[in-house]
């Protein structure tokens, strides 16, 4: 009701002043009406904005919190990178006993065996650092454990920020270079070794080789 | 046919284990003239510049992978007669369909062993 007594009140000032000059205190005057006016207007929504923003807000503080939980920065400054050398020193170590492995088995295979004796010493001698060469599982068991710890870690942050955020994945490749391997994983179906019942076998191969040789 | 053991052999696989491994299979079937290279471009080199009587190449490698060195080479005209087998733990259908279609002589799956490698030798220079 008082909103349509002040506009009433505009337009009845306008009817009377629209043939006469409008002198600045009038200006004054209908923009003090204009405003009371609009006042409960600008109130009412000063209300429903203030509570989308301060929702927005508080969503924008619980995301903040989980990106924190996520430890981002811990991930990729300790733990991933901790992952990757004991990779690499897997890699070394399994090519290090792969290689004292094929070294006692090439002294082994070029031994003159005329002197049984001395044959069987080298023999001996080898093997012996062929069981010793094969302690690399032991310790390359004991890495892997770690990366898989460092797996199961970051996999149960990204699920909790996941749920919390409900985030949904967006298509598309974060830049070039991620593009440019995508495209040439697949172009040169470039898919690694298989996983357990998903590559065929040998006898498989040689069937599909099998109309070619007759 | 009788295999010819001293024709070069030039292994292609970018982990010299592996290298090492099909070099010394390859001695035991007395082959001596054995070369390597660690990629498909590095091989290619080797190829246009010594005459090899079988390329034995892995699939996974970089700059050039197995599969674009078995395409360079089939494409060649010099070098397209060059018996080729594929080594590769890339073990999908797909590959091994690709593979044939793009003209290699025989597939063999890693992990593999030395009667696979003698058995695909042979059946190579057989046809």
């Amino acid at each position: 009701m008082a909103d349509t007594q002040h506009l009433n009140r505009i337009v009845s000032y306008l009817k009377e002043t629209r043939a006469q000059n409008v002198a600045l205190s009038d200006v004054v005057a209908l923009a003090e009406v204009t405003a009371e006016s609009l006042q409960t207007f600008f109130e009412t929504l000063d209300t429903t904005l203030y509570r989308e923003l301060r929702d927005i807000a508080v969503y924008i503080d619980e995301m903040k919190a989980e990106i924190g939980a996520l430890q981002a920065n811990e991930l990729k400054e300790s733990r991933i990178p901790a992952a990757g050398q004991e990779l690499g020193a897997i890699v070394k170590a399994t090519e290090a006993a792969t290689n004292t492995i094929m070294e006692c088995a090439e002294a082994v295979m070029a031994a003159d065996v005329r002197d049984p004796a001395a044959y069987k010493t080298l023999v001996d001698g080898q093997m012996m650092r062929v069981f010793e060469a094969c302690s690399f599982q032991d310790i390359t068991g004991q890495r892997i454990a770690k990366v898989v710890e460092t797996l199961q870690h970051i996999e149960q942050r990204v699920a909790r920020f996941v749920e919390a955020m409900r985030a949904k994945d967006l298509s598309g490749f974060v830049d070039d270079h991620e593009r440019n391997r995508a495209e040439r994983k697949n172009k040169f179906m470039l898919n690694g070794p298989a996983s357990d019942g998903e590559g065929i076998g040998q006898a498989q191969v040689d069937q599909l080789f099998a109309p070619a040789r007759r | 046919m009788a295999i010819d053991l001293s024709m070069p052999i030039l292994v292609v696989d970018d982990y010299n284990t592996m290298i090492r491994i099909i070099r010394n299979l390859l001695r035991q079937l007395g082959f001596e003239d054995v070369d390597d290279a660690s990629d498909g471009s590095a091989a290619l080199a080797k190829m246009r510049g010594k005459r090899y009587g079988l390329v034995i190449s892995d699939w996974n490698m970089e700059p050039m992978t197995g599969y674009e060195l078995l395409k360079e080479v089939r494409g060649d005209p010099g070098l397209n007669r060059t018996p080729f087998i594929m080594v590769t733990a890339e073990s999908k259908t797909e590959n091994v369909i690709a593979a044939k279609k793009a003209g290699v002589n025989n597939y063999i799956v890693k992990p593999f062993n030395a009667q696979t490698l003698k058995t695909k030798i042979e059946a190579v220079f057989s046809e």
